[in-house]
C-alpha cells in the first residue's frame, strides 16, 4: 500500500494445510533490499523456493552490477522467474512493496502465477482472502497518507479481511517502510 | 387423536397425501404455502418432492423394495400420523437436479457426561467454502426446558429438524401428561434421519438432557445411526476437541471443572481448525433443566488458554 | 496411516515414531524404524510411500555425511533441515518426487538450543515447537497446544509424549501398537524406551443395565 513517501506491506502468518493450523509463525514477507521487500503469499513451499530463488538472484545482480536493486528491477525479476515456470507454475502471487533506492519514489507491484505484472497507484492485495482485502482497502485507502496513518490503513484492512477467511489470520506482520527507517510491527489478530 | 383438532394436525394432511390430489392449483397452494395462513406454524417436513419420485418410479417395478424405500415410511413412524395411501406417480417425470448445495460444514461441537450432569460445549462459526459467513451462530438448539440438541453439518437441516423435533417433543408433553425422555427424543430424530437416509441430510447432532432416569447424552446423524454415551465430540475440529478433552475428563469433575473442560476443549479447536470459531457456548445440563453458563468470543481466552496451560496427568 | 510426533523443548528435543510397517491391509513389521540418524545431533524422522522414505533419508544422510567430509565440520541442525527442504523441493518439481514427510530434530551445539522443523511431502518447512505428521496430528495438536511448555524437564516431556499417544491409541481407527522414542539434547542422540501405546489406553464403559446417571466403568490399563 502507498502512502506519502512511505509505503506498507503486510501479510498474516498461518502455515497451515487446508483446514489444519499447523504453525503460527511463518514469514511471508522477505527482504530483499534496506528499503524493498516482496511478499509471497501461496503454497508454502511454493513461496520459500520462490524467497531462495529470489534471494540467489538478487544477490548474483548485486554482485555483478555492483548497484543495489531497485523495485523495477525486482519487479523484472519475479516476472521472469515466475514465466520460466509458465506450464508449471509456482503457486504463488507475489507482491513487492519497497522504495526507489535513490528517489524514495513508492512503488508496489502485484503478480500472478506466472508473472504477469500489476502496478497499480494505490494498493495491491493477493492471497486466499484477496476479495475481502479488496473490499477492505477500497473502502479504507486514502492517498498520501503518513506512516502512521497508513499503518492504521493497511492493519485494519489486513485483520479485518482475515476475519471473513477461515484461512487467514493467526498473527500478523506490518512493514512500514521509509526513506530512513523499516517499521516492523506484529499485529494481533483473532487465533481462531 | 384427542389433540388432532387442537394442533391441526389430522391423518388427511395434505402434505403428506398422495401427488394425485396435488393436480390443481388450489390444492398446491393449501400444500406448499399452509403455514402461510398462519406464519407462527412450523412448515411441513418437505414431503417426497423431485428425487423421491424417481426413486418411487424404480420401485413400482419391484414391489417388494416399496416398502422399504419410498420416504412415505416416515409418516408411518410412531409420530402419531396415519398410514398414506402410494400416489399414482405414473405420469410424472422427474427434471434432472444437478444441482449441488453448499453448505455449511465446519463446526466443532462436544458433549458430555459427568456426575454434576451433562456440559454441552459449541463454537459458533459458519463457513461457505473458506469463506467466514457468521461468527455467531447459534449451534446449541434448545428443544425445551429440559433438552438441548447441538448442529453440526447442514445448518437448515438441523435448524429445521430440531425445530420439529421440539413440537413433537411439545405434542408428546401434551398427549402423555409427561416430559419425553432423552432416549425417546433422540429416537424420534433417529427415525427422521434414518427415513431420509440417502436423500442428502447433513447433521451431526447430540441430543442432552436430564429425564427420570437422570441426565442423558445421545449421538444422532443422517445415517441415522444412534448412540447412547459418556463423551461426544462432532464436527470438523472434533478431533482436536477430543484431543484436550480425553488427556483430562474424569467422570468425578467438579462442575466448575467440567465447565471450563468443555470451554477449553472448543478454544483449542478452534485455534487448529480453521472451520471453526467464533464465540464458545458452555451449557450445563442439571436436575431440572439446562443453564446457559458463558457465551464468550474465543478472542477473549487467548491469553488466558494460551499462558495457563494443564498439568500433564496420565489417568 | 503413520503417526510421528516431535516436541522440542528448551534444551532437548523428543522425537516419537510408531513401529508399524503396513502394505495392502497386512502389517508386515512390528519394529520398523522409521528414524534416520543424519549427523551426530541430528536426527530425522520420516513416513510416508514405502521406498520413498528410505531412499530419501539415505540420501540426505550421505550428503551430509559427505559434507562433513569435504569440510571437517557438521552442517547445523537448521542447515540440515534446509538442505533437505531444498532437496525435496527441486524432486518435486521433477518426474520423479518423493513422497515422504519429515520430522528433524536436533540440537545446535553453536547456539546452544534444541531445534525442531517440520517437513511435508511439499516440501514446506517450518520451525515449530511440536507438530505430527499422519493422522494422528487431527489428535494430539491441540492436546499439546493445552499441555506443552517449553521449560518442561525431560520426565514431563515424556509424560506428554505418552498422553499424545494415549489419546491416538483411544481415538484413532488404526492400531498403532508401539512407538520408539529418540531423545537429542547436547549430549547427542539416546534411544528411550519404547512406549506401548495400547497400553496406556483406558476406556469408559457404561455397566450393562446400570443406571444411566452412574459412573462408567473404567476398564483398560491397571
Amino acid at each position: 500500500m502507498k502512502g506519502k513517501n512511505c509505503v506498507a506491506i503486510a501479510a498474516d502468518r498461518r502455515f497451515g494445510v487446508q483446514l489444519q493450523t499447523i504453525g503460527t509463525d511463518m514469514d511471508k514477507i522477505f527482504e530483499i533490499g534496506p528499503k524493498l521487500f516482496v511478499g509471497i503469499p501461496g503454497l508454502a513451499t511454493d513461496t520459500q523456493t520462490v524467497h531462495e530463488r529470489l534471494r540467489f538472484r538478487t544477490n548474483v545482480y548485486e554482485l555483478r552490477e555492483n548497484r543495489p536493486v531497485t523495485p523495477q528491477v525486482l519487479s523484472a525479476m519475479v516476472t521472469n522467474l515466475l514465466y520460466e515456470h509458465r506450464f508449471g507454475p509456482y503457486f504463488v502471487e507475489p507482491v513487492i512493496a519497497g522504495l526507489d533506492p535513490k528517489t524514495n519514489e513508492p512503488f508496489v507491484c502485484g503478480f500472478d502465477v506466472i508473472g504477469c505484472p500489476c502496478e497499480p497507484e494505490d494498493f495491491i492485495v493477493s492471497g486466499t482472502c484477496e476479495e475481502q482485502l479488496l473490499g477492505m482497502c477500497e473502502s479504507l485507502y486514502e492517498p498520501n497518507l503518513e506512516p502512521d496513518q497508513l499503518f492504521e490503513t493497511i492493519s485494519q484492512a489486513l485483520v479485518n479481511a482475515c476475519d471473513r477467511d477461515a484461512i487467514s489470520g493467526w498473527g500478523a506482520k506490518v512493514y512500514i517502510i521509509e526513506s530512513d527507517k523499516v517499521t516492523i510491527r506484529k499485529v494481533r489478530t483473532r487465533m481462531d | 387423536m384427542a389433540l388432532d383438532s387442537l394442533c391441526g394436525f389430522s391423518t388427511s394432511q395434505p402434505a403428506f397425501k398422495g401427488f394425485s390430489s396435488m393436480c390443481t392449483l388450489q390444492n398446491d397452494l393449501d400444500v406448499f404455502t399452509g403455514n402461510f395462513k398462519n406464519n407462527l406454524q412450523l412448515m411441513n417436513p418437505p414431503a417426497a418432492h423431485i428425487p423421491e419420485l424417481e426413486a418411487m418410479k424404480v420401485d413400482y417395478k419391484d414391489p417388494l423394495h416399496r416398502e422399504r424405500k419410498t420416504p412415505y415410511g416416515f409418516y408411518k413412524t410412531p409420530l402419531g400420523y396415519g398410514p398414506v395411501e402410494v400416489p399414482d406417480v405414473g405420469a410424472v417425470t422427474a427434471p434432472d437436479s444437478g444441482l449441488k448445495i453448499k453448505m455449511a460444514h465446519g463446526t466443532t461441537t462436544l458433549g458430555f457426561k459427568f456426575k454434576g450432569g451433562v456440559i454441552i460445549a459449541v463454537d459458533s462459526r459458519a463457513t461457505g467454502g473458506m469463506f467466514i459467513g457468521s461468527q455467531e451462530v447459534k449451534k446449541v438448539i434448545e428443544i425445551n426446558d429440559c433438552l438441548l440438541g447441538t448442529m453440526a453439518g447442514g445448518a437448515a437441516d438441523c435448524t429445521y429438524w430440531e425445530r420439529f423435533l421440539s413440537k413433537q417433543c411439545r405434542l408428546y408433553e401434551l398427549r402423555n401428561r409427561e416430559k419425553i425422555s432423552v432416549a425417546a427424543a433422540s429416537k424420534l430424530l433417529a427415525n427422521i434421519c434414518f427415513h431420509y437416509k440417502g436423500y442428502g441430510l447433513s447433521m451431526g447432532t447430540m441430543i442432552a438432557g436430564w429425564d427420570k432416569r437422570g441426565p442423558g447424552l445421545y449421538y444422532v446423524d443422517d445415517d441415522g445411526r444412534r448412540a447412547p454415551g459418556n463423551l461426544f465430540s462432532v464436527g470438523s475440529g472434533s478431533t482436536y476437541a477430543l484431543g484436550v478433552l480425553d488427556g483430562s475428563y474424569k467422570w468425578d469433575l467438579t462442575d466448575e471443572e467440567a465447565q471450563e473442560l468443555g470451554r477449553r476443549a472448543i478454544f483449542h479447536a478452534t485455534h487448529r481448525d480453521a472451520a471453526s470459531g467464533g464465540v464458545v457456548r458452555v451449557y450445563h445440563v442439571k436436575e431440572g433443566g439446562w443453564e446457559k453458563i458463558s457465551e464468550v468470543d474465543n478472542d477473549k481466552y487467548w491469553e488466558k488458554y494460551s499462558g495457563d496451560k494443564m498439568p500433564i496427568v496420565i489417568n | 496411516m503413520e503417526c510421528l510426533i516431535g516436541i522440542r523443548f528448551n534444551d532437548y528435543v523428543l522425537l516419537a515414531a510408531d513401529t508399524v510397517d503396513a502394505r495392502s491391509i497386512v502389517v508386515m513389521n512390528h519394529d520398523e524404524e522409521k528414524f534416520c540418524k543424519v549427523s551426530d545431533q541430528v536426527m530425522m524422522a520420516v513416513c510416508g510411500e514405502a521406498g520413498h522414505t528410505d531412499n530419501f533419508s539415505e540420501y540426505i544422510q550421505k550428503n551430509v555425511k559427505l559434507y562433513k567430509m569435504r569440510y571437517t565440520y557438521e552442517l547445523s541442525p537448521q542447515a540440515t533441515a534446509h538442505f533437505t527442504r531444498r532437496t525435496m523441493a527441486e524432486y518435486l518439481r521433477s518426474s520423479t518426487p518423493y513422497n515422504c514427510n519429515l520430522i528433524v530434530g536436533g540440537y545446535d551445539n553453536v547456539g546452544n538450543k534444541a531445534e525442531l522443523f517440520f517437513i511435508d511431502y511439499l516440501a514446506s518447512i517450518s520451525e515449530l515447537p511440536y507438530c505430527a505428521h499422519g493422522y494422528g496430528g487431527y489428535f494430539v495438536l491441540s492436546t499439546m497446544d493445552a499441555h506443552y511448555k517449553p521449560d518442561l524437564p525431560l520426565e514431563e516431556g515424556i509424560k506428554l509424549l505418552k498422553l499424545c499417544i494415549q489419546e491416538i491409541g483411544k481415538r484413532f481407527l488404526v492400531n498403532l501398537p508401539l512407538y520408539k522414542v529418540k531423545l537429542i539434547n547436547k549430549d547427542g542422540i539416546q534411544d528411550l524406551p519404547t512406549i506401548q501405546g495400547a497400553d496406556l489406553v483406558k476406556y469408559q464403559v457404561r455397566p450393562i443395565g446400570g443406571d444411566a446417571s452412574a459412573a462408567p466403568m473404567e476398564i483398560g490399563r491397571a
